[in-house]
């Protein structure tokens, strides 16, 4: 007996140690699709991932196709009201059982052999059950994310039957969600306006980095901020008071509120004026008193949410690994239920950032598949995360923090990713 | 996909002008239409992919709305009625 890990745990925790290091990541963490399966199972089915929001199923029967990674899901809510998250495979051949991407239907019939399924996922039935020695007798239905569990209407879901819950694997970044909930004159967000998919060819790690990297805006984002004239691009830049925070979990987020409560202009967030939005503003104001004009300046969130959900300020985005060089990036305004004035404003400004000819995530989409042609180089081998880590320090809270443009973010990621790889099964 | 059709003015078997619509999803679409072509008033349900109709009176219906939903679920089981072995369909 020996008292030592096995040897091949020594061999995991040796090469995650080896490939991530304070200030620097091997590029063969974004190429090799050996640890891209390994992230399957130490990441994507183990812990908390977003997968959908209740407002996508607003009434009993309701039901959406989601994902875990590759993982078909389908998000359901019951009779009963509770939503539910099952993988679409029929329990007899492995068929996929629901092919719409949304629908209404309190049960689902296989197309295969007709086996038919509760929208919870209990076998209602299957044709012809002499075969089966009469009715009842198989201890079968859909599979089910054992673990779902949502925060302010965002359902994630765990594959694992144990663990964090989610308020621990969100920790401070449930605070990013209240904070959008609370822009709603009814408290609740809504994920209503569609979803556009842009398959993308590169690893799902440099979007998640890329998301809260306020030193590419400048350079990558230049061409719109010219066109529309937005004083975005001054967010990112060596004279912002802009933060980016490294919330812990592999969470992080662009803390511009600095910059905005420096203006105190309702609404600049939006890039708007309160005189645009008059219904939305008077709104705010009679629900919340003087405690609105923080509301109105500090406005949405620019969060990362380990390892899949992404808010940027008016548009959410949910990354899917399908492989270890290729990802779906899901995109939706942001809505605000009670706000129909701003949603209006919120989908428009959607279609020009990340629609079919939009020119935000087009620019993003750019970049990631070149880096990722270029990650697959064979020298320099390591992706360089040292951007202000001289001066990174602990906010009030304690959580660290650099400037708008260093690279907080990522080190935050990728401590969290390091802990998550090396953590035995 | 879900859809709910709804027009006026279509013609049934009977001859008699209903209101009508489609209740579909991609596991089963239903014509439905009001027929008043009998004494009094009823459902018209056409499943589209057999042709098959049937027809619910008001008091059928009520009971439909108080069936408790064990009893609609066991409906539910395709070898219930439908596809058993004794069945020639």
């Amino acid at each position: 007996m020996t008292a030592t890990l096995p040897e091949t745990a020594h061999e995991q925790t040796d090469k995650y140690a080896r490939l991530i290091q304070p200030t620097r990541v091997h590029g063969s963490l974004y190429t090799d699709p050996e640890i891209f399966a390994e992230e399957l199972e130490h990441i994507w089915y183990r812990t908390w991932v977003y997968v959908g929001h209740v407002s996508e199923v607003p009434e009993p029967g309701d039901y959406v196709r989601k994902n875990i990674g590759p993982q078909d899901v389908v998000m359901t809510r019951d009779r009963d009201g509770e939503v539910h998250l099952l993988l679409n495979r029929c329990a007899h051949r492995g068929n996929l059982v629901c092919d719409a991407p949304s629908g209404n239907s309190n049960s689902f019939r296989c197309p295969y052999h007709g086996w038919t399924y509760r929208n919870n996922g209990d076998l209602l039935g299957y044709p012809y059950n002499k075969g089966y020695g009469g009715k009842g007798k198989l201890a079968l239905g859909l599979g089910r994310i054992p673990r779902v569990a949502s925060h302010q209407g965002f359902v994630f879901g765990s594959f694992a039957p144990d663990g964090p819950t989610l308020a621990e694997h969100l920790g401070a970044a449930a605070g990013e969600l209240d904070r959008l909930a609370r822009l709603s004159p009814e408290g609740e967000v809504e994920l209503t306006a569609g979803w556009l998919k842009h398959r993308t060819r590169a690893n799902w790690k440099l979007l998640a980095e890329n998301e809260t990297d306020g030193y590419h805006p400048q350079f990558v984002h230049g061409s719109i901020f010219s066109v529309t004239g937005s004083p975005i691009g001054a967010l990112y830049s060596d004279n912002s008071t802009a933060v980016t925070r490294d919330l812990g979990g592999g969470h992080s987020e662009n803390d511009l509120r600095p910059e905005f409560r420096r203006f105190a202009e309702p609404m600049r967030w939006f890039g708007t004026t309160e005189d645009r939005v008059p219904d939305y503003v008077a709104r705010m104001r009679e629900l919340h008193g003087p405690a609105a004009e923080e509301i109105l300046i500090e406005g949405s969130p620019h969060v990362m949410i380990f390892p899949n959900l992404f808010i940027a300020e008016i548009q959410l985005f949910v990354i899917q690994p399908l492989s270890v060089g290729e990802c779906v990036q899901h995109s939706t305004a942001v809505q605000f239920k009670g706000a129909p004035e701003l949603n209006r404003r919120m989908v428009s400004q959607c279609v020009g950032s990340v629609g079919p000819a939009g020119m935000l995530l087009a620019d993003d989409t750019e970049m990631y598949e070149r880096n990722q042609r270029g990650v697959a180089l064979r020298d320099p081998e390591w992706v360089d995360i040292r951007r202000g880590v001289e001066r990174e320090r602990a906010d009030e809270n304690g959580f660290r923090i650099g400037t708008a443009t260093d690279e907080t973010g990522m080190r935050g990621f990728w401590s969290h990713y390091r802990n998550l790889m090396e953590a035995e099964k | 996909m879900t859809e709910t059709e709804t027009d006026t003015g279509i013609e049934t078997e009977s001859g008699t002008k209903s209101l009508t619509g489609t209740v579909g999803s991609e596991f089963a679409e239903v014509a439905v239409s009001i027929d008043t072509a009998a004494n009094g008033p009823r459902l018209r349900l056409e499943d589209r992919r057999t042709g098959r109709v049937r027809y619910l009176d008001a008091l059928e219906l009520e009971t439909l709305v108080w069936l408790p939903d064990g009893d609609l679920r066991r409906l539910l089981d395709p070898s219930a009625h439908r596809w058993h072995d004794d069945a020639g369909s």
